[in-house]
């Protein structure tokens, strides 16, 4: 039996699978006891978890494979796109659901076929003017969408990840060398009314001149892709701060969230 | 999507899938997919044994969600914890080790994965670079060894020619080194959920 303090060496090596099959067993002998080296390996393997992040993406059709292997059809993953037709679904159960009212006695036939047909000729209104709501808004969105993904496949385009203080708040940026930036900040929850995000750049100006902050944009209260231009320095670091609807020309506010250039 | 599991935190997710919910593993992938195929690609630099991973852990959490348990880690921490011992157990047979040599990296095709996340991962990627580059240089060339080619801590040791108590002591070290310095700049495993 190996002593305590040998099995505590190896608490490291156990997270990252590097022992071998019989110290492995005596690691997790000795966890199942141990709530502090828990712990600790549950630590390891978060700095681990983090060490995988890549930005790698998943081919094409693996989903369709563990769909496929699941008890039932399940449906793709991925964001949600704006969809141009009609999605064919809901009109189809109302007409399966009247096909199969025709079938029942006479009586009232008449009445529910109107009934049917109004219903379905309202559903299909209703989704016509979704979808074009929902076109409206991917011919207007993408425009921005588009720039910050161009942004991204920029060889020399950094990459900022702003969180808040307790990690609950998320917004990412890309900014390329011209000074032209991509805010994503569609995670951030919806302010009330009277208050508005802000952006804000820590810049510095070179020649011992330090960091200044600059503010580079009012981003309301429920932002998704918001440009923005970092004028002359270097962007050492982004901050996004809760203001007053309208913004303020300086802050006095807390950082909401944060993010260093690297 | 069902717009209620995009916003869902990931504990939601997997009691949804406890239930289920097939579109709730579908956000699960879409979320961890990309990180959980890198990683199984990087070990085994091969794209078809690499996929097959991916559908096992995504399959694993779908028939025992139970597993993962949300006061102990991130689903992502978990998903990828599973990933690499599969992978390492994959390394270490003999078949996949000649899949090794063939060094098959093909380039990733497109997926659902959602681009958020990727730009998430990449730009945390930036930083955990950044902390290891300040790591020892044993430390760093340990955890390398040890997490990216599937070695053990003693066969690290033969590869650093160092003994094996230093080695394990140093994976150690640098694994609370690491946390240190990624607590530092604000980069919490799984904080992003």
């Amino acid at each position: 039996m190996m002593p305590a303090e040998a099995i505590e060496e190896l608490l490291g090596a156990y997270a990252l699978d590097a022992v071998d099959a019989n110290e492995k067993r005596a690691v997790e002998e000795y966890l199942a006891n141990n709530p502090r080296a828990r712990a600790e390996v549950e630590q390891h393997r978060e700095v681990a978890t983090m060490l995988a992040y890549s930005g790698t993406t998943a081919p094409d059709g693996l989903w369709d494979r563990i769909a496929s292997a699941l008890d039932e059809p399940a449906p793709m993953p991925g964001p949600e796109l704006a969809r141009i037709l009609p999605p064919p679904d809901r009109v189809d159960v109302a007409m399966r659901s009247s096909r199969r009212r025709w079938l029942r006695p006479a009586a009232g036939v008449l009445a529910a076929a109107a009934v049917i047909t109004i219903a379905v000729l309202s559903a299909t209104l209703v989704e016509r003017a979704r979808e074009l709501d929902r076109f409206r808004q991917s011919v207007a969105a993408p425009t921005l969408s588009q720039l910050y993904g161009s942004a991204l496949r920029l060889n020399t385009t950094k990459l900022v990840a702003l969180r808040s203080g307790d990690g609950a708040m998320v917004a990412t940026a890309a900014f390329e060398p011209d000074g032209t930036g991509y805010l994503s900040a569609n995670r951030l929850p919806q302010l009330d009314e009277a208050k508005t995000y802000q952006l804000w750049g820590a810049v510095d100006a070179g020649e011992g001149a330090g960091a200044k902050v600059i503010s580079l944009g009012v981003l309301g209260r429920h932002p998704d892709i918001v440009p923005f231009v970092v004028g002359q320095g270097k962007l050492v670091a982004l901050v996004i701060t809760e203001e007053r609807n309208g913004g303020v020309p300086v802050s006095t506010q807390p950082a909401a969230l944060k993010g260093d250039v690297i | 999507m069902n717009p209620d599991l995009t916003e869902a935190s990931d504990a939601a997710l997997v009691v949804a899938i406890a239930r289920y919910r097939q579109e709730a593993l579908a956000e699960a992938y879409r979320r961890h997919a990309g990180a959980v195929f890198g990683l199984a690609r990087r070990l085994l630099r091969s794209q078809s044994t690499a996929e097959e991973i991916v559908q096992e852990v995504f399959l694993r959490l779908w028939h025992q969600p139970d597993r993962f348990d949300a006061s102990r880690g991130s689903l992502r921490s978990y998903l990828l914890a599973h990933t690499h011992g599969r992978s390492v157990d994959v390394m270490r047979s003999d078949s996949a080790r000649r899949a090794r040599e063939e060094r098959d990296v093909r380039a990733a095709a497109e997926s659902g994965y959602d681009l958020e996340h990727e730009v998430w991962d990449m730009a945390t990627a930036a930083q955990v670079r950044q902390a290891m580059n300040v790591l020892p240089q044993g430390e760093r060339a340990a955890i390398q060894l040890a997490y990216f080619d599937g070695l053990t801590y003693r066969e690290v040791a033969v590869e650093l020619g160092e003994p094996e108590g230093t080695v394990k002591s140093r994976i150690r070290s640098g694994l609370k080194r690491l946390r240190v310095t990624l607590a530092a700049v604000g980069v919490v495993a799984g904080a992003e959920r």
